[in-house]
């Protein structure tokens, strides 16, 4: 026991407890669009990285402070959310899916190529982290406190949200529009919003991985990346609330033990693929008849 | 400007040619099964890659390695239709696309860790050395992935047009409870078809093994290049993909080749450039360019 | 011709086919009538194969048929004709019926459009439009026909896959009244023909014209398997539609 206390106390502990708030901001406002709303999502890890951009800019080529850059996060992204959603909500099932798809990789390319603005394949190094009230959040003892609040604070309001009618009308959009529709819900305007909460914590989660990392590149929001969460949101059952935070929690960690075994790191990166992409087929085989209510039209 | 305006045309023909065969097969398996196979791109990736072992590695004789390759392909198509697409279809057409997503992902990490992440190529034996006519250059084996796409599309487009299979096929794509009432065994044409769309998928990869390079990473692009060419000739129309697959190599080459009022976008922009038009398009058509409903041809 | 004993289909938890037993016998006409819901197109569905029986048997001239796919049914010729139109309408007329008499020809791949064969099955199948009064149109995509005609095009293609069985689920729905002659005369052509016909359908007075006996479904289970008068007199399809403890809303 002293062993595992001792593990969580260290700086390596530390760490996997940021990893760990980071991906549940991440994959529980994901949850919300994917999970809640039926809404094949893939654009998600673009307003991540509208986000992590937007905090790893302004904090190093405009010096602007730790409030300034997170509601600059949290506000470009749902602005950017209110944008895919012009464009996307219009769409069938196939067509949205391959168009949030499309929107993914303008944003992964704009990332690559506009290099006046986001210096390219280099990345954004040198991010400062923030101080706030007096305390320096240089140490990352105390960093993984902020980010642990803000992570639970996220939660607690997206346990709100699921049970709150806006909740339960995304819900009800998803299993049947025509009816819902018919019950008198502004569907349109239902599904934009949760595009647009969805986004602004995806921004959230991106300004605060640009805090902590220091540095950051198009590389950290290539596909893969969002192959993992949308891994840790059919894990945990789409729509699931408690599901979702426990694997995210296990699916952060798991590979986490690869580290440690004799293998060169040019497997390491492939292997930690393989793992989630098996996982993630594994349990759509073994929920397939139930992983999504049947939708129903008229 | 209007001096290398035939060039890129050319250079657009080329880039559409691969284009094209990369999403033929694509849109065949969704004007038969109605499902997004994500991995497509993959499996093209991992085409180039047998060839590149069997040719290159194992020093296997051309056509002895052109067999051995099509042969795994084949395997390769029936793993994919049989395990990762058919025990989901009927639950729900989004869970084909996520276990093909998962699929993909896995043909990368394993072939990453077999070949490295790093780019290959193939030794450019013939082929490399550009003829100039008219002011374009063209080199033989551009010249030979335009006239093999052109045959290849056509024979393709004989047969679902012209033939008994064809019609089967056709009927399949529109209403498969009623195929089947007509003594049709839609299963036997949805495996060959399958592994047809695998085999049009490998041979577009070799091609782009020749042409420029491949490495394990180009899957997933040309996964969304392929459903690009898709969305803009509308879903599951065949000849509308093929089409799109055309427009979309117009449009990466133009967009950067051409200069706009005197400013010039940088060869990375062309892909942002490609899906900025497909959102677009998307935009003011939803249903694609041609699209009408879901259909295979 | 077609025996069934004891079928049971579930769909998720529910039962929908609770028992069903009934024989047919060679050129017999039988209507199969019951209110919504109570598995008339499931037990088309189970004849035909598209709803997996779980238990229970299905016999097709003494052969059992139950585990077979539905093309192999279709190829032991048994017709289906489906309520929601099973026509290619992005075809033409004539690929439509093409496709039926390459079916029973068991043509697969090497069918040349030049081909001598082909020729001839395009005659072939033009002869089939040609009795309907479709031949004008055998050009034209099927999407672009009516409704009765779809239904015509669907019964005349189902005839040249070969089949002797024809299931006929509601023939004249979505069909104008008018064209509902055109149903009922090539029903009887059927018939003529020697051809076993099972009908499901709402209007009694429609089928009771041409068969020999009604079977009412009720619950997934049969109720009543009668000739049409007595079927029409009896009190327990009054019940069934009409509920038990009322009085018959019509005499």
């Amino acid at each position: 026991m002293t062993s595992l206390l001792e593990i969580l106390t260290s700086e390596y502990g530390v760490h996997l407890a940021i990893l760990v708030s980071l991906y549940l901001i991440l994959s529980q406002s994901l949850n919300l669009t994917f999970g809640l709303g039926q809404l094949f999502n893939l654009a998600h890890v673009a307003s991540y990285a509208v986000g992590a951009y937007a905090t790893a800019l302004l904090a190093t080529d405009y010096g602007a402070s730790f409030g300034v850059c997170v509601l600059a996060s949290v506000t470009l992204s749902a602005l950017f959310a209110v944008l895919l959603g012009l464009i996307a909500l219009r769409l069938s099932t196939d067509y949205f899916a391959i168009g949030t798809l499309a929107f993914s990789s303008v944003i992964s390319a704009l990332l690559i190529n506009w290099k006046s603005v986001t210096h390219g394949v280099l990345g954004v190094p040198g991010i400062p982290r923030p101080e706030l009230f007096g305390i320096d959040f240089y140490q990352n003892s105390n960093f993984v406190a902020l980010i642990g609040i803000v992570a639970l604070v996220t939660q607690v309001i997206f346990y709100g949200i699921y049970r709150s009618p806006f909740g339960r009308s995304l819900r009800a959009l998803a299993e049947f529009e025509r009816a819902a529709a018919s019950l008198g819900k502004n569907t349109r305007r239902t599904r934009n919003l949760a595009f647009c909460v969805s986004s602004a914590f995806a921004g959230l989660a991106g300004s605060f991985f640009s805090y902590y990392l220091n540095y950051i590149d198009p590389s950290s929001f290539a596909l893969g990346e969002m192959v993992f969460i949308l891994t840790i949101v059919i894990v945990g059952r789409p729509g699931s609330f408690w599901g979702v935070i426990a694997s995210t929690i296990f699916l952060v960690l798991l590979p986490e033990p690869l580290r440690f075994l004799d293998i060169s790191s040019a497997y390491l990166g492939p292997m930690r693929q393989l793992l989630h992409a098996v996982i993630l087929f594994a349990v759509v085989w073994y929920k397939r008849d139930s992983l999504f209510p049947q939708r129903r039209t008229v | 400007m209007l001096s290398i305006l035939p060039q890129l045309l050319v250079n657009s023909l080329i880039t559409g040619s691969i284009y094209a065969l990369a999403s033929a097969g694509l849109a065949l398996t969704y004007g038969l099964l109605r499902i997004l196979n994500f991995a497509h791109g993959h499996i093209m990736m991992v085409g180039a890659y047998t060839f590149l072992f069997f040719y290159v590695q194992l020093e296997f004789g051309f056509l002895a390695a052109v067999l051995s390759s099509g042969v795994s392909m084949i395997a390769l198509g029936a793993i994919t239709l049989a395990i990762f697409i058919v025990p989901f279809m009927r639950a729900s057409p989004l869970l084909p696309f996520i276990t093909t997503i998962a699929f993909g992902t896995m043909l990368e990490s394993i072939i990453s860790m077999c070949f490295g992440v790093n780019v290959r190529s193939f030794p450019s034996s013939v082929g490399s050395e550009s003829a100039e006519w008219f002011g374009v250059y063209i080199t033989p084996l551009q010249n030979f992935i335009i006239a093999s796409a052109l045959i290849v599309l056509g024979c393709l487009g004989f047969i679902i047009h012209q033939t008994s299979l064809g019609r089967k096929l056709r009927a399949i794509a529109e209403n498969r409870a009623a195929a089947e009432s007509l003594g049709i065994s839609a299963n036997v044409l949805i495996y060959g078809i399958c592994i047809l769309a695998t085999l049009l998928g490998a041979y577009a990869g070799v091609l782009v093994g020749y042409e420029t390079n491949i490495q394990p990473t180009m899957g997933s692009s040309y996964s969304i290049k392929a459903f690009a060419a898709m969305v803009l000739g509308g879903l599951g129309n065949i000849w509308g993909t093929i089409a799109g697959a055309y427009i979309l190599g117009l449009i990466e080459n133009l967009s950067i080749g051409l200069d706009f009022w005197g400013y010039s976008l940088p060869a990375g922009y062309k892909d942002a450039f490609a899906f900025i038009v497909i959102l677009a398009v998307l935009l003011l058509r939803p249903h694609g360019l041609f699209g009408r409903q879901s259909r295979v041809a | 011709m077609l025996d069934i004993a004891d079928i049971f289909v579930s769909f998720r938890e529910t039962k929908v086919l609770n028992g069903i037993s009934c024989s047919i016998g060679s050129g017999e006409t039988v209507g199969v009538i019951g209110p919504n819901g109570s598995g008339k197109t499931t037990f088309f569905n189970c004849i035909s194969g598209f709803a997996p029986c779980e238990s229970g048997t299905i016999k097709l001239r003494g052969e059992r048929i139950d585990h077979l796919a539905p093309y192999q049914r279709a190829q032991r010729g048994l017709g289906r004709v489906f309520q929601n139109f099973g026509i290619f309408r992005e075809m033409t007329l004539l690929e439509n019926i093409q496709l039926a008499l390459e079916s029973r020809a068991g043509t697969t791949v090497g069918f040349l459009p030049w081909s001598k064969r082909t020729r001839a099955i395009k005659e072939e199948a033009l002869t089939f439009l040609n009795q309907v009064g479709l031949e004008r149109k055998a050009h034209d995509k099927a999407g672009s026909l009516s409704g009765g005609q779809m239904r015509l095009l669907e019964i005349i293609r189902t005839l040249a896959i070969g089949a002797d069985l024809f299931l006929l689920d509601e023939p004249t729905a979505g069909v104008s009244p008018r064209m509902k002659e055109d149903i009922a005369r090539s029903i009887k052509n059927l018939q003529a023909l020697g051809k076993t016909v099972l009908i499901i359908e709402h209007d009694i007075t429609f089928i009771q014209k041409f068969c020999d006996r009604i079977v009412v479904l009720e619950e997934g289970r049969v109720v009543l398997d009668d000739s049409p008068e007595r079927v029409r007199n009896d009190e327990r399809l009054q019940e069934i539609y009409f509920g038990r403890d009322e009085q018959p809303a019509r005499s």
